[in-house]
């Protein structure tokens, strides 16, 4: 269960929003059931980006002060290692080496790549960069916001999942290794269900394996408790809320995840 | 349930879907069959129609000749061909039977019913109107049972054995249809995906009851390319390949729940399902349709192998 609620302190007049909400089923992935319910009459139209991620559309027209969109579904998955197979695959391989300004390195962040460049198999060094970055990094969610760079947050040293997934596409780019964002959702196992946000990691290309998950916020490969939802080069593509309204003034925010193990209620 | 029960229960519906198909592919062939030859004045649609129901070989070693009074002969009534509807029919009764409880009285009607009306039809009549009576019939058997079920079997897991399968049955069937019919149709000098015959192509869609559906979804003149996607991976036709497994992920998935674990059959289905949702016609077509139905076909076998291994044994 994942909510998202604005209120708006003037009513916003008009809202539009793109919703990257829901997951689409590959090897190990498996949607049983998936709803988008917003509580207002709204136009909402679903449609596919070129990235292959499923991507609803919806505006509203009116006096809004406040809104909330909830998506609920039940999603089966198994443990592969990472690997991720069976996915949509719209777009060449190459264009997963395109920086954007989100992942665009500096000389430091180059320079922190290259450390790894002389390890002969990918696989090996995609695990230690990995490593390297979970320790390295802190987590905190205080210094970095949704529109800090990769460059920025490895200077800082601090950030969220979103950085740490942006730093971790910048360096694989660096070095050749096309790379990619994935927004989805992540099962604490040891702590509260509840949280205040999704989740986000990184696929990076294999040889012989194909797209590989990577989650350096946590220092592992995805696995059973991981639900992937959407990709992009980075945040911006595979966000799972973004929109704009207009007439409407500081909105304040609150989201909401909800992810249980629904095999241990059984 | 014991695992004989849940097996009498899949094979049962997996017969009576079968007999409705061989009808089909019957009812399709003799369409064909009617209409003046094509330029080299040269038909084969009853040699296609052994092919798309997987008898050809059987057919040829037991020295009979190509033709419409053999062929019909032997994928309707012919003792010697285990795949013929009468011996589906009889073979769904026998299961049915041995699971008479499991069953509420109008499936077991319409199936022990079916049964005993076949013994009408037991004198061959290789007419053509004789055939189009007895394709109506079977498909009318299979009707009566689907519907009865549908309407009156509780959701548990007799119900869902029975639907697997129906499910696994069907995608079977239109991937051979497909495949057949797609090289059959094709001459040599025809590239695939090329213009042709309107008539065969819209017999074809007939042949699952898709044309009407065909000219809704596509607004289009009928194209070989279009016809493929519509039988492969629009899942709001309803004997297509991704509709077939939407339906196997659901009732997998239902049993698992009512029984508290899961296998192989839920992943395979699972992956099948995830694939033909997220594939594309070009993609399928750049990969060669005949290999990728092919591949399927053996991918749906290896279902109702895990299906078996995991609960019918």
């Amino acid at each position: 269960m994942h909510a998202t609620t604005y209120r708006y302190a003037t009513p916003a007049k008009y809202v539009i929003q793109k919703l990257r909400l829901t997951p689409r089923g590959h090897d190990g992935q498996h949607v049983r059931r998936w709803r988008i319910e917003i509580d207002h009459d709204c136009k909402l139209s679903e449609r596919r980006d070129a990235f292959g991620n499923i991507v609803h559309t919806f505006t509203l027209m009116g006096t809004i002060d406040s809104l909330r969109i909830t998506v609920d579904g039940d999603v089966e998955t198994e443990d592969t290692a990472g690997v991720v197979s069976g996915a949509v695959e719209r777009l060449p391989r190459p264009l997963y080496l395109r920086e954007t300004n989100l992942t665009r390195p500096d000389a430091a962040l180059e320079d922190y790549a290259r450390r790894f460049a002389s390890r002969p198999d990918r696989l090996d060094l995609l695990h230690e960069l990995l490593a390297d970055l979970h320790s390295r990094m802190t987590f905190d969610t205080t210094r970095t916001d949704s529109g800090t760079s990769a460059a920025e947050a490895f200077r800082l040293g601090h950030g969220v999942c979103q950085d740490f997934t942006h730093i971790f596409i910048a360096a694989a780019r660096t070095l050749g290794i096309p790379a990619r964002y994935v927004s989805g959702y992540f099962l604490h196992e040891a702590t509260s269900a509840t949280s205040e946000a999704g989740h986000a990691w990184a696929e990076a290309h294999v040889p012989d394996l194909g797209w590989v998950a990577f989650d350096p916020a946590n220092g592992v490969c995805a696995n059973a408790n991981y639900v992937r939802v959407a990709i992009g080069l980075d945040y911006l593509d595979a966000a799972p809320v973004r929109g704009s309204q207009s007439g409407g003034t500081a909105e304040e925010l609150g989201v909401r995840v909800d992810i249980r193990d629904a095999s241990v209620q059984q | 349930m014991l695992s004989r029960t849940a097996d009498n229960l899949f094979w049962m519906s997996r017969y009576v879907e079968r007999a409705e198909n061989i009808a089909r592919v019957l009812h399709a062939a003799s369409r064909m069959a009617s209409v003046p030859g094509t330029s080299d004045g040269i038909t084969n649609e009853w040699e296609s129609a052994l092919a798309a129901s997987a008898c050809l070989d059987a057919f040829v070693a037991s020295g009979r000749e190509v033709n419409a009074e053999n062929v019909f002969e032997y994928l309707a009534f012919a003792e010697d061909n285990p795949a013929s509807i009468r011996r589906c029919l009889e073979i769904a009764r026998s299961n049915a039977r041995a699971v008479r409880t499991a069953l509420t009285y109008d499936t077991w009607e319409a199936i022990n019913g079916a049964w005993i009306d076949m013994d009408r039809f037991r004198s061959a009549d290789v007419s053509p109107s004789g055939l189009n009576r007895f394709i109506s019939w079977v498909k009318e058997v299979s009707l009566r049972v689907d519907g009865s079920a549908y309407r009156t079997m509780l959701r548990n897991d007799a119900y869902w054995f029975s639907r697997l399968g129906v499910y696994i049955e069907r995608a079977d069937n239109t991937a051979r249809i497909l495949d057949v019919k797609y090289h059959v149709l094709l001459p040599e000098t025809e590239p695939v995906g090329g213009g042709l015959d309107y008539f065969h192509w819209s017999t074809i869609l007939r042949s699952v009851s898709a044309l009407t559906a065909y000219h809704w979804v596509y607004r289009d003149s009928i194209k070989p390319w279009l016809v493929a996607d519509l039988l492969i991976l629009r899942e709001e036709m309803p004997r297509s390949l991704a509709s077939c497994y939407a339906n196997l992920a659901t009732f997998l998935d239902e049993l698992a729940r009512t029984y508290g674990r899961q296998g192989e059959s839920q992943r395979q289905a699972r992956r099948l399902h995830a694939r033909l949702r997220n594939a594309r016609t070009e993609e399928i077509f750049q990969g060669g349709l005949h290999e990728f139905l092919q591949s399927f076909i053996a991918e749906n076998n290896r279902l109702g192998t895990a299906i078996t291994e995991q609960y019918l044994v």
